[in-house]
């Protein structure tokens, strides 16, 4: 299944930037696990499901991206839970916007953090004790941690960015968050146009 | 219970399930998803006396588990416990009765097939209703699908499919046998055209859902049993095995192994509706479909629950939006409300109709006067023709109409 634009994950950051691609008149998925899009309020995720489907977005409901075909540092495919090895999406660059640790945007166990799509480079401390603060309203460190990108939001592998893939919204490691997506995504958009 | 179902530690008791459960909507006495679900199995486990009659008001439309942002298996969990603690539930009587004739929708279309026309236009009568309504608790407002005088099999076994090079499997499904050919015969056109012969199965069963869902699990088991030795036989032929309905396509994937115990694994991915396959084929380049310059039609899509839940409605959309002259509206995902035999109880019925109203409210606001809706499930298909007047039509039929062949 092709695309100009696959967007992993379905809250207030694939959400917005499925708004900007499809308005400027980008073919856009998005994958959203749930069965609504994942902002909050009872209504709104209808609202916003409405409306990307009003600017032709096709909305994968309650599918997750298992694993990712890359090849020669671009990415060529997602592979979803639901649709399965026998349909690829396609697209000409993909969006990682899956959130922290409770939307599975990354995983964890009591010594490593992953991020479990395209296994991009998660920064985080290899001393567990420090991931967190023992007072529990104090700002928590692991809040902290997240994928690393390059000064124009590419998500980092194996420590070099993959070149049609981003990062976007809570799932940037904060030390990375320089790189303003939304702008990035505009201009790209209106250089397609 | 069974290994990796009971998942009940993943619930982090977010209500998710709640907000999208349509019986939670309607029903006071239903607990809702998560106190049936997780909550309830804390103390199942404790004691099966714990088990709370009310969750035979569950649908089993797994929306809940769509919901979900954990994994849990809520569905899976409610449906288990009714399988394990609830057998004490099957109703006695003229009531167990009706279940039993609801739940054996083989042996009831055997026998209903060749007297179609006699047993349509009784079940049609109003006194005859009205009996059934007070005697057996059949709602009496409920139109009964129809029977067909012959059989899908029977119209099957004279269609020469020997001279394809290529070919697939058909699970057919109870309701195409006996009840509506059309839809097969659909299937067989469509894939003949695309230059692929069909068979059927060495030996086909009801998928179970009616079984299982009346309690008769142990029965759904053994026909689950023969469905899947058969159609270990035509994956092993290399052909993949086709249906055109949702429901049985999730049952036999699904409810199979998570719920009736039965593994599947080796078939689970040959196993799938035609329209999945027909899209893939034709996205590879593999298949062309040749459609008619002259074909109209208004087609409104809805997408049952079990559809959802594999996530596939986007095959049934992508390929009716590739035919030439065809307006396709889609609805937002609710349920219809008659899950599968349930809203044909006298006791559900009321139930059935408030929780598909925001649907049929959708449709018709959606509808124009030559508009059809579309779904992929059958029984969704009886709701809305009875609870809306519009005619439906699976997408398999209506890709067939617009082939030019």
């Amino acid at each position: 299944m092709r695309f100009d634009a696959v967007i992993i994950g379905g809250g207030y950051a694939g959400c917005t930037v499925a708004g900007i691609l499809s308005d400027a008149g980008l073919k856009v998925c998005v994958v959203s696990e749930g069965l609504s899009l994942a902002v909050s309020g009872s209504k709104t995720p209808y609202a916003a499901q409405a409306a990307l489907q009003k600017h032709g977005v096709t909305v994968l409901r309650g599918d997750r991206a298992m694993g990712a075909k890359v090849q020669d540092g671009r990415v060529l495919g997602v592979e979803t839970r639901n649709l399965g090895s026998g349909t690829i999406l396609e697209a000409d660059f993909f969006i990682l916007a899956t959130g922290k640790f409770f939307s599975r945007g990354l995983l964890s166990d009591k010594e490593h953090i992953w991020e479990p799509v395209f296994g991009a480079d998660v920064e985080y401390s290899s001393d567990r004790t420090t991931w967190y603060d023992e007072d529990f309203s104090a700002p928590q460190p692991f809040m902290d941690f997240g994928v690393k990108t390059d000064a124009s939001a590419r998500v980092l592998v194996d420590g070099k960015a993959l070149e049609n893939l981003y990062a976007a919204g809570d799932i940037v490691a904060k030390g990375c968050k320089e790189a303003n997506v939304t702008k990035l995504i505009e201009d790209y958009a209106r250089r397609d146009k | 219970m069974l290994e990796g179902i009971n998942n009940l530690e993943q619930c982090l008791k977010c209500n998710l399930c709640t907000l999208v459960c349509p019986m939670m909507e309607v029903n006071p006495d239903y607990p809702g998803p998560k106190k049936a679900g997780p909550d309830g199995e804390r103390y199942r486990l404790k004691d099966p006396a714990f088990f709370d009659y009310a969750l035979k008001y569950c649908l089993n439309c797994k929306r809940c588990e769509v919901a979900c942002p954990s994994d849990v298996h809520i569905g899976d969990m409610i449906q288990t416990a009714r399988i394990l603690y609830g057998s004490q539930a099957k109703r006695k009587g003229l009531r167990g009765l009706r279940d039993w004739t609801l739940a054996s929708t083989d042996l009831v279309g055997s026998l209903a097939s060749p007297l179609a026309p006699i047993v349509n236009g009784t079940l049609k009568l109003k006194p005859v209703k009205a009996i059934m309504d007070s005697v057996i608790a059949v709602d009496k407002h409920r139109t009964f699908p129809k029977y067909s005088a012959q059989k899908f099999v029977s119209w099957f076994r004279r269609q020469d499919q020997s001279s394809f090079s290529k070919s697939v499997t058909y699970f057919h499904g109870c309701y195409v046998n006996y009840n509506y050919p059309a839809q097969g015969k659909a299937f067989v056109k469509v894939m003949n055209a695309a230059g692929y012969g069909v068979h059927l199965l060495e030996k086909e069963k009801c998928c179970g859902v009616a079984l299982m869902s009346n309690g008769f699990a142990d029965k759904a088991r053994k026909q689950g049993a023969v469905n899947l030795a058969s159609m270990r036989k035509a994956v092993a032929a290399g052909e993949p095995v086709l249906t055109t309905s949702s429901t049985c396509t999730f049952t036999m994937r699904d409810e199979y192994p998570d719920v009736l115990g039965l593994p599947n694994s080796d078939v689970r991915e040959s196993l799938m509706l035609s329209t999945k396959w027909i899209y893939e084929k034709v996205s590879s380049g593999e298949l062309k479909l040749k459609f008619r310059k002259d074909f109209k039609k208004n087609v409104i899509y809805h997408t049952a629950c079990h559809m959802q839940k594999m996530g596939w409605q986007v095959y049934s959309i992508a390929l009716l939006s590739m035919i030439p002259g065809l307006e396709l509206t889609v609805l937002d995902q609710n349920c219809c409300g008659i899950a599968g035999t349930f809203g044909f109880k006298k006791e559900n019925y009321p139930f059935s109709q408030q929780i598909g109203s925001k649907l049929f409210d959708d449709i018709k606001k959606s509808a124009t006067p030559d508009s059809v809706v579309s779904t992929d499930c059958e029984t969704c298909k009886w709701q809305i023709e009875m609870s809306t007047g519009m005619k439906v039509l699976n997408p398999i039929e209506i890709i067939a109409e617009a082939l030019d062949c």
